[in-house]
């Protein structure tokens, strides 16, 4: 049976990658897959060392796949190539000082590395990605609209959106819907008809780096649906034991 | 009261004059337009003047965006070459062609209006680029009117007018995480509305009619109106300024020619 590991937000914690990749080879059914979906760096961190340990897996470990987080896109922007030309963004969120910080921090032989990032995957009836199908920006949590969640997933017909831009691990599931629409134009009037909902899940992967100590991610069974969401405590005194929840 | 909604006018200078009078015999008593001012047509800097002199409020369209930003969309701007080579001549000409005041006037359009229940945008709420057409999902339909707050989206950018009314818009859901146990949250919508207005200068309804539309706020009506013009006076002066023939040939026949986009959704990210 097929499993899949996906997680976000390393931000440069090496020691919290670390810890999952040991939680990984712990568990009893191996992985196939591993999916990293983006913020893999952040200024003031080991960012360069976490980009080097994903691009350089040791002998028996799964090459992660890694797709574009919101730090990436910063980043390039900083370095004139991402899809804006002013770090906009970045400065409303954490001053003009962190355009500096990011410039400083982030070597920029890694820049090219960055660039060769997917902006996400689809795999089956799944996507994989940092945000949403609208932005790597756009945070999906447990409290997002249903009818704002429907369209993510509808904009690239995905049953199953994984992201890990807000940090949580949650489940949301679209059960069932149903609106009536009617149409008039000039030449004619269409009767109502009613569109259904098949069901469809958004799946926050949770955060690796964020928290000191404890980091979260999901191993998701693609051909039985099954999502398991993991927390792995690791630092001084702790040891590396997962909590399955 | 009457409000009177149009778009699309694409420097059709004698539509727009048609348009406004229709609206002046149907008693509107507010104007909005929806953008795209300018390009494909031959009097960009006069129909401009004329959406200023009587102060109609107006968004800022996908032509009105490029003019200003310059020509920096992916490719899905253009649906195909020749819709690309003919759509580039065009923007060529027009931005050749318009004047500064003109240009500073595009430039400070805002992306939507908002008139109490009502919003108005040019393509859709989230991308003046976005088609948002007919026969587009009923859920993404009501997630573009969700998601401005109205109850009525005015939209134009695909030139064919429509009313889509969404009624009885429900979802179940739950929700489940760690931290919390398994919550279950029912959404439901009121009626909500999406109105394309059409297009007063380039219609592809089929026929050269102007389009646009009137509502009813006291009635809660919507009419789609059809205007008729002497088109052949913009045909005329299509080929006259060097425009690309093609323009004239799909004004005359209210038809778009090679230029159906495969993915009338794709929104772009530029």
């Amino acid at each position: 049976m097929t499993q899949w590991a996906i997680l976000s937000g390393i931000e440069g914690n090496l020691a919290a990658y670390e810890a999952v990749l040991l939680d990984l080879k712990r568990q009893r059914q191996p992985v196939d897959e591993l999916y990293v979906l983006g913020d893999v760096i952040t200024p003031g961190f080991q960012s360069a060392k976490v980009i080097q340990r994903l691009r350089s897996p040791r002998s028996g470990e799964l090459t992660p796949q890694v797709c574009q987080g919101w730090w990436e896109e910063q980043l390039l922007i900083l370095h004139g190539l991402g899809r804006t030309g002013e770090p906009t963004e970045l400065i409303e969120r954490y001053g003009m000082s962190m355009v500096k910080t990011l410039w400083d921090e982030i070597p920029r032989s890694t820049v090219e590395w960055v660039r060769s990032l997917e902006f996400g995957f689809f795999e089956l009836d799944c996507l994989l990605i940092h945000g949403s199908s609208v932005s790597v920006s756009d945070e999906l949590t447990p409290d997002t609209p249903p009818i704002q969640m429907l369209d993510r997933l509808m904009r690239m017909d995905a049953n199953y959106l994984f992201c890990g831009r807000s940090g949580f691990t949650f489940q949301y599931e679209i059960h069932q819907g149903m609106v009536t629409s009617s149409l008039v134009t000039l030449d004619q009037a269409t009767s109502p008809q009613s569109t259904l909902v098949q069901p469809r899940q958004v799946i926050g992967v949770g955060n690796v780096g964020r928290t000191p100590g404890q980091a979260t991610y999901t191993l998701y069974h693609p051909y039985t649906n099954q999502v398991e969401f993991k927390t792995v405590r690791y630092g001084s005194g702790k040891g590396f034991q997962a909590a399955k929840r | 009261m009457k409000i009177a909604v149009m778009s699309c006018i694409h420097g059709n200078y004698e539509a727009l004059n048609a348009v406004l009078s229709d609206m002046d015999d149907q008693q509107a008593d507010k104007i909005y337009c929806l953008g795209d001012l300018v390009g494909y047509g031959p009097y960009p800097n006069a129909v401009v003047e004329m959406i200023r002199t009587l102060d109609i409020p107006s968004c800022q369209g996908c032509w009105d965006e490029d003019i200003v930003e310059g020509l920096n969309s992916c490719e899905c701007s253009y649906p195909s070459v020749l819709a690309e080579k003919r759509g580039k001549v065009a923007h060529e000409w027009t931005n050749r062609t318009i004047h500064p005041e003109v240009r500073e006037y595009l430039a400070q359009l805002p992306l939507s209006l908002r008139d109490r229940n009502l919003c108005f945008v040019h393509g859709s709420p989230h991308s003046q680029h976005e088609y948002l057409m007919p026969e587009v999902d009923a859920f993404i339909a009501l997630e573009r009117v969700l998601s401005t707050g109205a109850d009525i989206l005015f939209c134009g950018h695909t030139h064919v007018p429509y009313v889509r009314s969404l009624e009885a818009g429900q979802l179940n859901v739950r929700v489940t995480s760690p931290e919390k146990s398994a919550q279950a949250v029912n959404f439901s919508a009121p009626i909500q509305r999406i109105v394309n207005v059409g297009s007063v200068g380039e219609p592809r309804h089929g026929r050269p009619n102007a389009t646009y539309v009137i509502y009813d706020t006291d009635a809660d009506r919507i009419k789609l109106r059809e205007v008729e013009y002497d088109y052949q006076k913009t045909c005329a002066a299509i080929i006259e300024a060097g425009l690309p023939p093609i323009f004239a040939w799909r004004l005359a026949r209210g038809l778009e020619f090679a230029e159906r986009a495969d993915d009338p959704t794709h929104v772009c990210e530029r």
